[in-house]
C-alpha cells in the first residue's frame, strides 16, 4: 500500500521536474533578465574546495563588471550546478544546459574525466564549453565548442624547469608528482625541459590524490640522492610533503608548481615550506594593475584573504566570459565564433588574454620566480638558499 | 641496509595512525557484528571539533583530548540511539545501510559548517624530533602510539575483566542468549558505541594534528584503510587491529621501497585478499573460536516481496517507452539514461548480492573492466560500437569472475570487504598497467554509440537504447530467478550448508551468478564509455559502487523491479535536490536514512 505511494511519488516528482524544463522553456529571456551562463563544478564531494574558490573569484569579478555598467546595460549571472566532479551528474547538468536556452555558454568542469564526459553533448548541442581549469591536452580536441583558458603545461613545465636548473642551478633532480592526467602530462614536460637544461632525472614518484603519508616515497627520493626536489602538486599535498621532507631530514632545495600557490600552502606548511621556490603566474607585490586590481578587491570582498591560483583561475575566466559575450550578445553560435574573435582581455594569468584560434587555448602565460621567506611569497630575490 | 630500517620504521608509523581507526571499527564489529561505515565520519567530526578547541578556545592538550573525546561519544551516544537501534529487529544489512546513510549526513554537516577548504592543526606539543635511522620521530608520533596501544589494552582488561566487558563479549557471542540471561544488551550497545565513537574522535584529531591539515575529505579514506587493518587482524579481534594496522603500515611502505610510490594501496588491498583467503577469520583468530557470522543466511533475512500485478509492468515499461514522445526535456531523458545504466548495474548487483548472498561492495570495477575493453576494441582494433560494448560485457563476465573466484569461500560481511579490496585493485591496476590503459592519462576520443552501421547520438536514441538493453536484461533475470537456477542461487544464499548437503555445487552456482552479472555490468559500463567519450580510473570509482549497493538494499535484495525502480529513484533525487545546491547531499543522506529506517527491507521486498 505505502509502497504503491511511493512509486506515484517518484514519477510525480519525474513529472514536476519535466513541467520545470518545459517552464523554463518557454519564459523567453527578455532584456531585463541577466545574462546567463552555467557553471558545472563540485560543490559537494571530495573535490568541493575547488568549487568554492571558483565562486569566490566568480562573485568578485561579477562585482567588477557590473559596476562597469554590465554587458550592454544587461547583468551577467550564472547558475552553478554540482556534479560533484562525477561524470554522470556533470553529462545530465550538459543536457540540462543545453536545453535551457537562458543558457548562454557553459563554464567547467573541474576534473578532466567530468568535464570530458559532457563535452560531446556541448559540442553537439551547441554550446560552448569553457574549461578554464581544463589542462587534460586532448580537452579542446572534443570539438569547436570547446575553449579553455587553463595554462597549458607545454607551457608552464618549461618555465618552472628554467627557473630550477638555470636560475637555481639544481643538477639532480627527485620529481614528486599527483598521478592524475594533469600530474603526469606536467611530469612528462617538465622532464623533457629539464633534461634538455641539462639536468639529470634522479626519480620519479607518482603519487594518488588521497595519500597523506610520504615518508616512504621520500626515503627513495633520499637514497636517489638528487640536489633538488621538484613538486608537481596541488597546495595541500605540497604542504604535506614539504613538511615529512624536513621531518625526515631531507634538506634540498624545493621547487614546486604553481598551483600551490596559496595561502593555504603556507598555513598548512608552516615552517617547513620556508626557502620553498615556486613559479606562478602573479605575485602579491605584482605592478600589473589587472593584479593589484584583483588583490585590492579580493581582500576587501573576503575579509582580508589572500587569493590563491584557483581564484584567479575563475576571475580571469568570468572575465573572459563578460568579454566574449559582449561581442557574440546571446547567441550560442556567435558566442563560439567571439572566442576567435576576442582580443586582449585584460587577465591576471595572461597579462592579454587572446585565444590561439587553432588549439583553442591561450598561450603565453606570465611568470614570476617566487620563494616563501617569513611565511610570505615574495619575488626571488637571487639569493641562494 | 639503513634505507630498510627507514622503510620499517616509516610502516610502523603510519601503521599506528591506522591502528587508531582500526580499533573502534574492530570494537563495534566485536559486539554488534557491523561494519561501521559511519567510523570515518566520527573521525572526521573529531578532527573539526579538535581544530575548533584549538584554535578557537586554546585548550591545552589534555583538555583538548577530554572534550574531543566527550563530544564525539556523545555523537556515538545519538547514532547508536537513533540511527541504529531502531534497526536492531529488522535485516541485518539495514544497520550496514544506516552507517552509509549517517556517514553522508555527518560529512555534509562538516563541510557546510566549516567550509570544504583544508585547516591546519597545529600540534600542541613541543617540537622536538628524535634522530631513528636515518629520519626522525615527534613526539606526536610516540603519543599516537601511546594512545593506540593504550586504548587497545585498555579496551582488553575491559572485554576479559570487566563485568560490563563480559556481557558486551556475551552480546556478541550470541545476542538473544545474552538477553535471556538478564544483559542489557541497548546498554552493551550504547557503552560500546560511545567508547568507540570517543577513540575515533581523538584519532581525527590527533592525526590531524600529526599532518598539520584536516579537510572533509579524509574521512572515506580513514574508513578504507581502517576497514583493511580491522579485517588483516581479525574482525572484531582488539589486539589483532593494531596488529593488523602495524602490519598493513609495513606492507604498503615495503611496496613503496620495491616498486614506487604508485603501488602502494595495491599492496595494501592485495594484502587483505591474500589474508582472507587464506586465513578468512583473520590472522589472530584462534582456531576455536566461535564463526564471525551465523551459520544460516540471516544475513539477509527473507521478506515478502510486494506483488506488481504484470499489467502495471507493462503499462510502466510501455509508459517509459514512449515519453520521448511528450515534450520532456533533454536533461530528463540524460538523466534517466543514466537511470537506466545504474539499472544494469544494480541488476548485476541484486543478482550477486540478493539472490545469491554475495554483497558486493566493488561493483565498479566490473564497470570499469567493460568500459575499457569496449573503449580500446574499439578505438585500436575498429571492432564496431555495438559488438564492443558485448564485448566489454563478456571480458567483464570473464575477468570478473576470475578475480573474484578466491572469495567464494567467503561469507557475509567478509565477501563485502574482499569485493570493496579487488574493486580497489583493479581501479590501481587501470593506473599503473600504462602500456594498455594509458595510466591517468586516459582514454580519449572514443567513438560514439552506433548501431548496425548508424551513431546513436541523440538524447532520444541513446534512450531508447539504454532502455532496450536494460529491458532485455532484466527479462532474462527475471526468468532466470523463476526458474531452477534461481531457486538453486536462492538456496546457497539462504542455507548454504544445506544448499550443499542437497549437493549444490556452491562454486559452481556463484561463478554462474557472476558471469551474469558481470555481463550485465560490464554491458553498462561499455555503454558508458561510449556515452562519455573520456574515461581514465577515476570514473568508475568506489561511490558507484556503494551507490549500486543503495540501490540494490534500497530496492528489495534480489528484486528485479526493484533494482530499476531504485535507480530511477535514486540517479532522480539527487538531480531533484539540485535546488539545494551544497545542501543536496545532505538531504540525500537523510532520505536514505528514512528509508532505511521505515522500510528496512527495501522499497518492494527481498526476493
Amino acid at each position: 500500500m505505502s509502497n504503491i505511494d511511493r512509486r506515484t511519488l517518484v514519477r510525480g516528482s519525474l513529472a514536476a521536474m519535466m513541467a520545470g524544463a518545459a517552464f523554463s522553456r518557454a519564459a523567453l529571456a527578455q532584456s531585463a533578465e541577466p545574462i546567463l551562463l552555467g557553471v558545472s563544478g563540485p560543490l559537494t564531494g571530495p573535490n568541493a574546495q575547488y568549487g568554492a574558490q571558483w565562486k569566490q573569484g566568480f562573485d568578485l569579478a561579477l562585482d567588477e563588471i557590473h559596476a562597469a555598467g554590465g554587458i550592454n546595460g544587461r547583468k551577467l549571472a550564472y547558475q552553478f550546478e554540482d556534479s560533484q566532479s562525477d561524470p554522470r551528474q556533470s553529462v545530465a547538468i550538459a543536457q540540462k544546459f543545453v536545453s535551457d536556452p537562458r543558457i548562454v555558454m557553459e563554464l567547467g568542469d573541474f576534473s578532466s574525466p567530468a568535464s570530458m564526459a559532457a563535452s560531446p553533448i556541448y559540442q553537439r548541442g551547441g554550446l560552448v564549453q569553457f574549461g578554464f581549469t581544463n589542462s587534460h591536452p586532448d580537452f579542446t580536441k572534443g570539438g569547436d565548442f570547446m575553449w579553455s583558458t587553463s595554462v597549458s603545461q607545454a607551457d608552464e613545465q618549461p618555465l618552472l624547469a628554467s627557473y630550477a636548473v638555470r636560475r637555481l642551478g639544481l643538477k639532480k633532480l627527485a620529481v614528486l608528482h599527483l598521478n592524475t592526467d594533469w600530474g603526469r602530462t606536467s611530469r612528462d614536460h617538465f622532464v623533457k625541459a629539464a633534461k634538455e637544461y641539462g639536468a639529470e632525472i634522479a626519480v620519479t614518484e607518482g603519487y594518488i590524490a588521497e595519500e597523506r603519508d610520504f615518508r616512504s616515497t621520500l626515503v627513495r627520493v633520499r637514497d636517489a640522492s638528487p640536489d633538488g626536489l621538484i613538486l608537481i602538486s596541488y597546495y595541500s599535498d605540497g604542504a604535506l610533503i614539504a613538511r615529512q621532507a624536513r621531518q625526515v631530514g631531507l634538506k634540498q632545495t624545493i621547487c614546486a608548481a604553481s598551483s600551490v600557490y596559496s595561502p593555504k600552502f603556507l598555513e598548512l606548511g608552516g615552517e617547513a615550506v620556508e626557502h620553498v621556490h615556486l613559479g606562478t603566474r602573479y605575485f602579491p607585490e605584482d605592478p600589473r594593475p589587472e593584479v593589484k586590481k584583483f588583490i585590492a578587491g579580493f581582500k576587501v570582498k573576503y575579509n582580508g584573504q589572500e587569493p590563491d591560483a584557483f581564484n584567479a583561475y575563475s576571475y580571469d575566466a568570468m572575465n573572459m566570459a563578460a568579454a566574449v559575450v559582449k561581442i557574440g550578445g546571446t547567441d550560442r553560435r556567435a558566442i563560439r565564433d567571439a572566442f576567435a574573435k576576442v582580443k586582449d582581455v585584460s587577465s591576471v594569468i595572461y597579462g592579454q588574454a587572446t585565444f590561439d584560434v587553432e588549439s583553442r587555448r591561450v598561450k603565453g602565460a606570465m611568470n614570476a620566480e617566487l620563494v616563501v621567506r617569513k611565511g610570505q611569497f615574495a619575488l626571488w630575490d637571487g639569493k641562494p638558499t | 641496509m639503513s634505507s630498510w630500517l627507514d622503510y620499517t620504521i616509516n610502516g610502523l608509523i603510519v601503521g599506528n595512525v591506522y591502528a587508531l581507526v582500526a580499533v573502534g571499527l574492530a570494537l563495534i564489529f566485536g559486539v554488534s557484528r557491523l561494519i561501521n561505515f559511519a567510523q570515518g565520519s566520527i573521525y572526521l567530526v573529531g578532527a573539526y571539533i579538535g581544530w575548533v578547541a584549538v584554535v578557537r578556545l586554546h585548550t591545552p592538550l589534555p583538555l583538548t583530548i577530554i572534550v574531543v573525546a566527550a563530544a564525539t561519544a556523545v555523537v556515538g551516544l545519538i547514532i547508536e540511539r537513533f540511527g541504529l537501534r531502531p534497526l536492531q529487529n529488522s535485516v541485518r544489512i539495514a544497520p550496514l545501510l544506516a552507517t552509509i546513510g549517517i556517514s553522508f549526513v555527518l560529512d555534509q554537516l562538516v563541510m557546510l559548517t566549516f567550509s570544504p577548504n583544508p585547516r591546519a592543526l597545529p600540534s600542541q606539543l613541543p617540537d622536538v624530533r628524535f634522530q631513528l635511522g636515518g629520519g626522525t620521530i615527534g613526539p606526536l608520533d610516540l603519543l599516537i602510539a601511546g594512545v593506540g596501544l593504550t586504548s587497545a589494552l585498555l579496551l582488553f582488561v575491559f572485554l576479559r575483566y570487566t563485568k560490563l566487558g563480559w556481557a558486551v563479549r556475551a552480546t556478541a557471542q550470541d545476542r538473544d542468549a545474552a538477553m535471556q540471561m538478564g544483559v542489557d544488551v541497548n546498554r552493551v550497545n550504547q557503552a560500546v558505541f560511545g567508547i568507540a565513537a570517543a577513540l575515533g574522535g581523538v584519532s581525527g584529531m590527533l592525526v590531524g594534528m600529526y599532518y598539520n591539515q584536516i579537510d572533509t575529505a579524509m574521512s572515506l579514506q580513514a574508513t578504507l584503510k581502517g576497514v583493511v587493518a580491522e579485517v588483516v587482524g581479525g574482525a572484531g579481534n582488539v589486539p589483532g587491529a593494531v596488529i593488523g594496522s602495524l602490519l598493513l603500515g609495513l606492507v604498503e611502505s615495503y611496496g613503496v621501497a620495491v616498486f614506487g610510490t604508485s603501488y602502494r594501496n595495491l599492496f595494501a588491498f592485495l594484502l587483505l585478499v591474500v589474508v582472507l583467503v587464506l586465513r578468512p577469520n583473520g590472522l589472530f583468530a584462534s582456531a576455536r573460536q566461535a564463526p564471525p557470522e551465523p551459520l544460516t543466511g540471516t544475513f539477509i533475512a527473507p521478506s515478502r516481496p510486494v506483488r506488481i500485478p504484470r499489467w502495471a509492468l507493462l503499462v510502466a515499461a510501455a509508459a517509459f517507452a514512449v515519453l520521448p514522445f511528450f515534450p520532456v526535456s533533454s536533461y530528463v531523458l540524460q538523466t534517466l539514461i543514466n537511470a537506466w545504466l545504474l539499472g544494469m548495474l544494480a541488476l548485476s548487483l541484486t543478482l550477486v548480492a540478493g539472490t545469491i548472498g554475495q554483497v558486493s561492495l566493488g561493483h565498479a570495477a566490473l564497470l570499469a573492466i567493460g568500459a575499457y575493453t569496449s573503449a580500446l576494441l574499439s578505438l585500436t582494433l575498429a571492432v564496431p560500437v555495438g559488438l564492443a560494448v558485448i564485448g566489454g560485457g563478456l571480458m567483464s563476465a570473464a575477468l570478473g569472475t576470475l578475480l573474484i573466484s578466491p572469495s567464494f569461500r567467503l561469507r557475509g560481511h567478509y565477501v563485502s570487504i574482499a569485493t570493496l579490496a579487488i574493486g580497489e585493485i583493479v581501479s590501481l591496476v587501470i593506473l599503473n598497467w600504462e602500456s594498455v590503459t594509458r595510466g591517468p592519462i586516459g582514454i580519449s576520443g572514443i567513438p560514439p554509440l552506433s548501431l548496425f552501421g548508424h551513431d546513436l547520438i541523440s538524447p532520444l536514441s541513446v534512450y531508447w537504447f539504454s532502455f532496450a538493453v536494460m529491458l532485455v536484461l532484466a527479462l532474462v533475470q527475471g526468468r532466470l530467478l523463476g526458474s531452477h537456477l534461481g531457486r538453486s542461487f536462492r538456496a546457497i544464499r539462504d542455507d548454504d550448508i544445506a544448499a550443499r548437503a542437497y549437493g549444490l555445487s556452491l562454486n559452481r552456482y556463484k561463478s554462474l551468478a557472476f558471469i551474469f552479472g558481470g555481463f550485465a555490468a560490464g554491458v553498462s559500463g561499455g555503454i558508458a564509455a561510449h556515452l562519455y567519450s573520456y574515461i581514465n580510473h577515476e570514473t568508475f570509482n568506489t561511490q558507484q559502487s556503494i551507490l549500486a549497493l543503495t540501490v540494490v538494499i534500497l530496492g528489495g535484495l534480489g528484486n528485479v523491479v526493484g533494482a530499476i525502480v531504485g535507480s530511477v529513484a535514486l540517479v532522480g533525487l539527487p538531480e531533484l535536490f539540485r535546488i539545494a545546491a551544497e545542501y543536496r547531499i545532505l538531504i540525500y543522506g537523510i532520505v536514505l536514512l528514512l528509508l532505511v529506517r521505515f522500510r528496512p527491507q527495501g522499497l518492494l521486498g527481498t526476493i
